[in-house]
């Protein structure tokens, strides 16, 4: 058989796609802006994560602490704190999910921010009314999806691991950063 | 139930000219995986599902979403002469609901057997480019999700009507339905994915008296009923971003009436599984480890199933998620 008699199968789905690409959607620096808006600096406390602190948080949250190096930032205003930034990575269907949390230094969600995400369905979960699911929210939450927060359909591995990621980050917060 | 009988000793060839014209098929068949590469790479674009090429997970897609597929199968290899089919398929899924979706699937084939007769199933050398196979519809309910629940699990029904025999690319009428049952879990956060399949085939076949057979040569016309289990597993695992390497195997057993279990093949291969935002891809080699049941005579592999089965397949699948 000739390759052109049959690519003649591929017409349909060429024709009816359009290119679509990747998008990331807001800088650390954007993200620092929209959940501290007050703030005036944020200073990098990264994290550095051996072995046994890693072995802590898991402990603690149930969950695996894939990085050793866990991006932090302290928020203040005019010197004062305001709370904590941190950034991280979640897996998605396919691509990794980036995202920000804000975090008040009484160790509840003051907001969350997607950096970036890349999966085909589940475009919800950038928008407010999602996000806002997860404002107040403390370790002390069961953390089920459905239940703290609404699952979105064809997302779901990519709420869930947000869901976590954000449990992960709040236990990261009590364990190495609530004394300020 | 077909009787074997001896092939032809004219009818056999040698091992030397098969392996070349596998070389070819192969090469055929690179060539096909280039065209669609640059397709895929021409539209750039974006990714989905399938990390395998045979067994499925237990996911439907969301309500009002749309998946369409074309996948490629080759099958080759019989151990004489020459044999190579080519399979291809078009398929459309839509969810009706975010547990519920629907399918529909054409299937269309090409096929070049020659140098080798099996008594009962290949009744004589033929080579066609392009054509209709078969049509199919599909009904797939998730009644857990692998990533909400501890542990994902589906079932999928599909009702399928065929005007060509598979193998012989003879004229046949088949009407099939397959049940199915899949279990997905999902490993270190989704980057390793399991999925068990459960299978229950049953099929009507009606063939048709051909010309100028074989003095001797066995071709029941008679309609019959098959019924087969499938039983597979697959495990990936996501190595970067967007790109799953992983192991799949899967084992078919067929049952007739009046012989019990007639034939069963293992096959087993590596996956590797790309996905963007919106496109996706497949390519699974399969390679039959072990068979039994009937043989053909004369056949040198007798620990393989080659009268319905080939010593290889591949399969390359291109979805685009809407």
């Amino acid at each position: 058989m000739k390759i052109t008699d049959w690519n003649i199968f591929f017409v349909p789905v060429a024709a009816l796609v359009a290119p679509a690409y990747a998008t990331d959607y807001l800088s650390v620096s954007q993200a620092q802006t929209a959940l501290f808006p007050a703030a005036t600096a944020f200073v990098d406390q990264s994290l550095t994560l051996d072995e046994d602190k890693r072995d802590r948080i898991k402990a603690m949250s149930g969950l695996r602490q894939r990085w050793k190096e866990q991006k932090i930032w302290r928020a203040e205003s005019k010197g004062q704190l305001q709370g904590w930034f941190a950034v991280d990575d979640v897996i998605g269907k396919h691509e990794f999910i980036t995202y920000a949390v804000a975090i008040a230094n009484d160790g509840h969600v003051l907001g969350i921010e997607i950096l970036s995400y890349r999966e085909a369905h589940g475009e919800q979960i950038r928008q407010a009314q999602w996000r806002q699911h997860f404002v107040g929210k403390t370790v002390q939450n069961p953390f089920k999806l459905d239940e703290d927060v609404p699952n979105i359909s064809g997302a779901t591995l990519s709420c869930r691991n947000v869901l976590d990621g954000v449990k992960r980050l709040l236990v990261i917060h009590q364990l190495f950063l609530a004394n300020g | 139930m077909f009787f074997l009988k001896k092939c032809p000793a004219n009818n056999r060839v040698d091992s030397s000219p098969t392996s070349s014209t596998n070389q070819v098929a192969l090469f055929d068949l690179c060539q096909h995986l280039v065209v669609l590469a640059i397709l895929g790479v021409s539209l750039s674009a974006s990714a989905e599902e399938n990390l395998f090429g045979y067994v499925r997970g237990a996911e439907t897609l969301p309500k009002g979403s749309v998946e369409a597929y074309q996948w490629i199968t080759q099958r080759a290899d019989k151990g004489q002469g020459v044999y190579r089919a080519l399979d291809f398929t078009t398929e459309l899924e839509y969810g009706v609901t975010d547990r519920f979706q629907l399918s529909g699937e054409l299937t269309a084939m090409s096929l070049e057997t020659a140098g080798l007769l099996i008594d009962g199933y290949l009744p004589a050398d033929k080579k066609f480019d392009f054509r209709p196979k078969s049509i199919e519809i599909g009904f797939k309910y998730n009644f857990l999700s692998p990533a909400k629940d501890d542990i994902g699990l589906s079932a999928i029904t599909s009702l399928e009507y065929g005007r060509l025999d598979p193998h012989s690319g003879q004229k046949k009428t088949e009407y099939e339905v397959e049940s199915s049952l899949q279990l997905q879990k999902y490993l270190m956060e989704g980057q390793l994915v399991w999925v068990n399949n459960l299978g229950l085939r049953a099929a009507y076949e009606k063939r048709y008296v051909i010309d100028n057979l074989p003095t001797d040569f066995d071709w029941p016309t008679d309609p019959e009923m098959e019924i087969s289990v499938k039983l597979g597993s697959g495990l990936s695992y996501r190595f970067a971003p967007g790109w799953f390497l992983g192991g799949e195997v899967l084992r078919e057993s067929e049952y007739e009436t009046e012989v019990g279990l007639e034939r069963w093949s293992l096959f087993a291969g590596p996956t590797l599984h790309w996905a963007d935002q919106h496109w996706w891809s497949t390519l699974t080699y399969f390679k039959q480890l072990q068979g039994g049941g009937e043989r053909y005579a004369g056949q040198s592999d007798t620990d393989l199933h080659l009268i319905e089965k080939t010593q290889y397949e591949v399969r390359f699948k291109l979805g685009y998620d809407f």
